[in-house]
C-alpha cells in the first residue's frame, strides 16, 4: 500500500510535467503559460520527495535518546527533502520575476496574448 | 583548507548586495564598484590550489575524527569515501577561468561605470550576482550547487537584460524566462534520477558509484538523466534551438552586459559540458551529441550572424557559433582535442567582450546599433577603429593573436582524432566569420557616414580605450605564448580524455 502511495506520487509527477509542458508551450495566455510553468517546476519537487520516501521510515531528526544505528536504519533520506525546499524558493523567486514582468507588458500592450507581445 | 576558494563566491556576492543598498548615489557606487571589481580577478591568483568542504565536512575517510562513535552502517561502507557536504574544487583550470571571468567583469563593470552618466547599482548587483553564480559554477563538485547557481545566473542574466532599458527587453527577457521555466526544472529532474540511482549528487561520487559497480551505468534511468541535462545544456549556453533567444538576449542589453553576459554563457557551457563528459563519457553517445550539438551551433551560429543587421545580434550569433569551435574540441574527446578547446573558451571570452566593447562604442556614440544607419565612424574614432579591427582578426584566427593558436590546435586534434573534415569545416567557418565581421566594420566604419546619423557623445571614456587595450594585450600575450593557459588546462584534459575522476 506504501509502495502505491509512492508510485501515485511518481505518475502525478510525471503527469504536472507533462500538463506543465503543454501549457507552456500550447497556451497563448502569459499567465497560464506561468501557471504551467509552476507546474513544471512542482511536479519535479514531488518527484524528488517521492523519491527521497522511505516505507515505514521516521523524520530524519535526531532526537535525545534515540540509537544512533536504529535511526540511520530508519531515517528517512533527507536530502531530497532540503533539495526541495531550495527548489521551492528558486521558483518562488523566478515566478515573482516573470509575473513583474508580465504586469509590465500588460500596462504596455494591453493584452496578455503571447502571440501578440512575444510574436512567434 | 584556503579561506580564498569560497571568498571567490562570497566577495561578489556581498558587493552586489551591498551595490543594491547604496542606489542613487552616484560617485558612492562607482568608487565602490571598481574597488570591488579590481578584487575578482585577483582572488584566484592568490588562492592556493585544493578542495574546500563547507562546514569542514571532509569524506570520513580523510577525517577519523568525525568517523568516531558513528554507526558500522555508515563507517564499514562505501559510505565512508562520500562527500558529505558541498564540496569545492580549486585546480589549474578553475584557477584560469576565474581569472579571465574576473577580468572580463573588472572591465565590463568599469567601461558601464564610466559610459553611464548616472550609475545603477542595481545594473551592478545583477553583474555581480552573476558573477558570482559562474564562480560557483565553475567551483562546485556538487551537480545541485550547480543548479542552484545556474538558476541564480540565468535571474541575474534577465536583471541585466531588464536594468538595460533597450527597446524590446521585457518581451526578451520573458521568452528567456519560460524557455527557462522549462530546461531547469528538466535539469533538476535528471539531477534527481542521478540521486535516485546513486544515492548522491557530489559529481566525484556519482562516478565512483558508477566505476566501481556499485550502480549498474547501463541502466537506462541514466540514460534519460544523461538526455535531461543535455537539455538544459543548450539551454544555458544557447546552443541550437536556443541560440536565436541567447542572441536576442545579448542584443537588448548594453554592450558592455553583453560582453559580460556572453562570458556567463561560454563559462556554463564549459562547466556543464565538463560535467556531461565526466560523468557520462562512458555512454558513446554523449560524445556523439557534443560533437553534432557543436557542428550545428558553429554553423548556424555563424551563418545566421551573416544575415543579420543589428551589431549586437550579429556578434550574438557570432558567439554562439565560436562555442561550436569549443564544444568540438570537448566532444573529440582526446586530451589535446579537450585542451584546445577549452584554450578555445578563454580566448572566446575575451574576444568576444573585446568586441561588444569596441563595437559598444557606436552604440553610446549615436545610439544606434543597426549597421544600415552607420558609417564614417573610422573618422570619429580612428584608435578604437583600429582596435575592433584587431579584435575582429583575434576572433577569426589571424596569427599572431590568441585564437589562431587555439584553432590551430582544434584543427591539430581534430586530424590526429580521425576527424579532418572537421579541420575543413572549422577553417571554412573562421572565413565565414571573418566575412561576417568585415561586413560589420565596412558599415560602421569605413563607409560615408550618412547624413540622418547624429552624433550623441562625442568623446569616449578613456576606461572604455583602456578596457579595449588591455583586451589586446591579452589575446597577443595568449597568442605568443599559449603555454600560459594551456599549462592550466592539461591536468583537467588528461583526466577528462581518461575517465574521471
Amino acid at each position: 500500500m506504501i509502495i502505491d502511495t509512492q508510485l501515485a506520487s511518481l505518475f502525478t509527477a510525471g503527469a504536472l510535467i507533462v500538463i506543465g509542458i503543454f501549457a507552456a508551450v500550447f497556451l497563448d495566455n502569459l499567465i497560464k503559460k506561468v501557471i504551467g510553468l509552476a507546474f513544471i517546476g512542482d511536479g519535479t519537487n514531488l518527484f524528488l520527495i517521492a523519491m527521497g520516501y522511505k516505507p515505514g521510515g521516521i523524520v530524519y531528526i535526531y532526537l535525545p535518546g534515540m540509537a544512533r544505528d536504529w535511526f540511520a536504519q530508519n531515517a528517512a533520506y533527507p536530502l531530497p527533502f532540503a533539495m526541495v525546499l531550495t527548489s521551492i524558493v528558486i521558483g518562488a523567486s523566478t515566478m515573482a520575476v516573470m509575473l513583474g514582468i508580465i504586469m509590465v507588458l500588460y500596462k504596455k500592450h494591453g493584452s496578455l496574448k503571447a502571440s501578440k507581445i512575444l510574436g512567434d | 583548507m584556503d579561506l580564498l576558494i569560497p571568498l571567490m563566491v562570497i566577495v561578489p556576492i556581498i558587493c552586489a548586495l551591498f551595490l543594491n543598498l547604496l542606489h542613487k548615489k552616484d560617485r558612492t557606487i562607482k568608487a565602490i564598484a571598481i574597488t570591488l571589481a579590481l578584487i575578482l580577478p585577483l582572488l584566484p591568483i592568490l588562492a592556493s590550489y585544493g578542495m574546500h568542504y563547507f562546514g569542514g565536512y571532509a569524506p570520513l575517510t580523510e577525517n577519523p575524527t568525525l568517523s568516531t562513535g558513528l554507526p558500522s552502517l555508515i563507517t564499514g561502507t562505501a559510505l565512508k569515501t562520500f562527500h558529505p557536504a558541498i564540496t569545492y574544487s580549486f585546480q589549474g583550470a578553475q584557477k584560469l577561468f576565474i581569472f579571465i571571468l574576473g577580468l572580463v567583469a573588472f572591465l565590463a563593470i568599469m567601461v558601464s561605470l564610466f559610459e553611464t552618466k548616472r550609475p545603477s547599482g542595481v545594473y551592478g548587483f545583477m553583474m555581480f550576482m552573476g558573477v558570482a553564480s559562474l564562480t560557483a559554477i565553475l567551483l562546485t563538485d556538487d551537480i545541485f550547487n550547480f543548479y542552484v547557481f545556474f538558476e541564480i545566473a540565468a535571474l541575474a542574466t534577465v536583471g541585466v537584460v531588464l536594468v538595460s532599458q533597450v527597446k524590446g527587453n521585457y518581451e526578451t527577457a520573458l521568452k528567456y524566462m519560460i524557455l527557462g521555466g522549462i530546461a531547469s526544472p528538466l535539469l533538476l529532474l535528471g539531477i534527481a534520477l542521478l540521486l535516485g540511482v546513486t544515492g548522491n549528487v557530489n559529481i566525484t561520487d556519482i562516478i565512483s558509484s558508477l566505476k566501481s559497480g556499485m550502480v549498474n551505468p547501463q541502466n537506462p534511468v541514466i540514460l534519460m538523466a544523461c538526455g535531461l541535462i543535455v537539455f538544459s545544456w543548450l539551454y544555458g549556453s544557447g546552443l541550437p534551438p536556443f541560440h536565436t533567444i541567447k542572441s536576442a538576449i545579448y542584443s537588448k542589453a548594453l554592450p558592455h552586459g553583453a560582453a559580460l553576459l556572453q562570458a556567463f554563457s561560454v563559462f556554463t557551457f564549459v562547466a556543464l559540458g565538463i560535467i556531461i563528459l565526466r560523468i557520462f563519457s562512458y555512454l558513446p553517445i554523449s560524445q556523439m551529441i557534443i560533437l553534432g550539438v557543436s557542428l550545428l551551433a558553429m554553423i548556424l551560429g555563424i551563418t545566421m550572424a551573416l544575415l543579420q543587421t543589428d551589431i549586437k545580434r550579429m556578434f550574438g550569433f557570432l558567439a554562439v557559433g565560436e562555442l561550436g569551435y569549443i564544444g568540438l574540441g570537448l566532444g573529440l574527446g582526446t586530451a589535446y582535442g579537450i585542451t584546445a578547446g577549452l584554450f578555445q573558451a578563454v580566448n572566446e571570452v575575451l574576444i568576444t567582450a573585446f568586441l561588444f566593447i569596441g563595437f559598444g562604442t557606436i552604440y553610446y556614440q549615436t545610439g544606434e546599433s543597426d549597421i544600415r544607419k552607420l558609417g564614417g565612424m573610422m573618422i570619429k574614432t580612428p584608435l578604437v577603429a583600429l582596435l575592433v579591427l584587431l579584435a575582429g582578426f583575434a576572433m577569426a584566427g589571424v596569427p599572431p593573436l590568441n585564437a589562431f593558436q587555439s584553432k590551430l590546435m582544434l584543427i591539430q586534434a581534430s586530424i590526429q582524432a580521425g576527424l579532418p573534415e572537421l579541420g575543413v569545416i572549422m577553417i571554412l567557418m573562421s572565413i565565414v566569420t571573418f566575412m561576417t565581421f568585415m561586413k560589420a566594420f565596412h558599415a560602421v566604419y569605413m563607409r560615408p557616414k550618412p547624413v540622418e546619423l547624429e552624433i550623441k557623445n562625442e568623446k569616449i571614456p578613456q576606461a572604455t580605450i583602456l578596457a579595449l587595450l588591455v583586451f589586446l594585450a591579452v589575446c597577443i600575450l595568449f597568442g605568443l605564448f599559449p603555454h600560459l593557459v594551456t599549462g592550466f588546462l592539461q591536468t583537467l584534459s588528461i583526466s577528462l580524455a581518461g575517465g574521471m575522476p
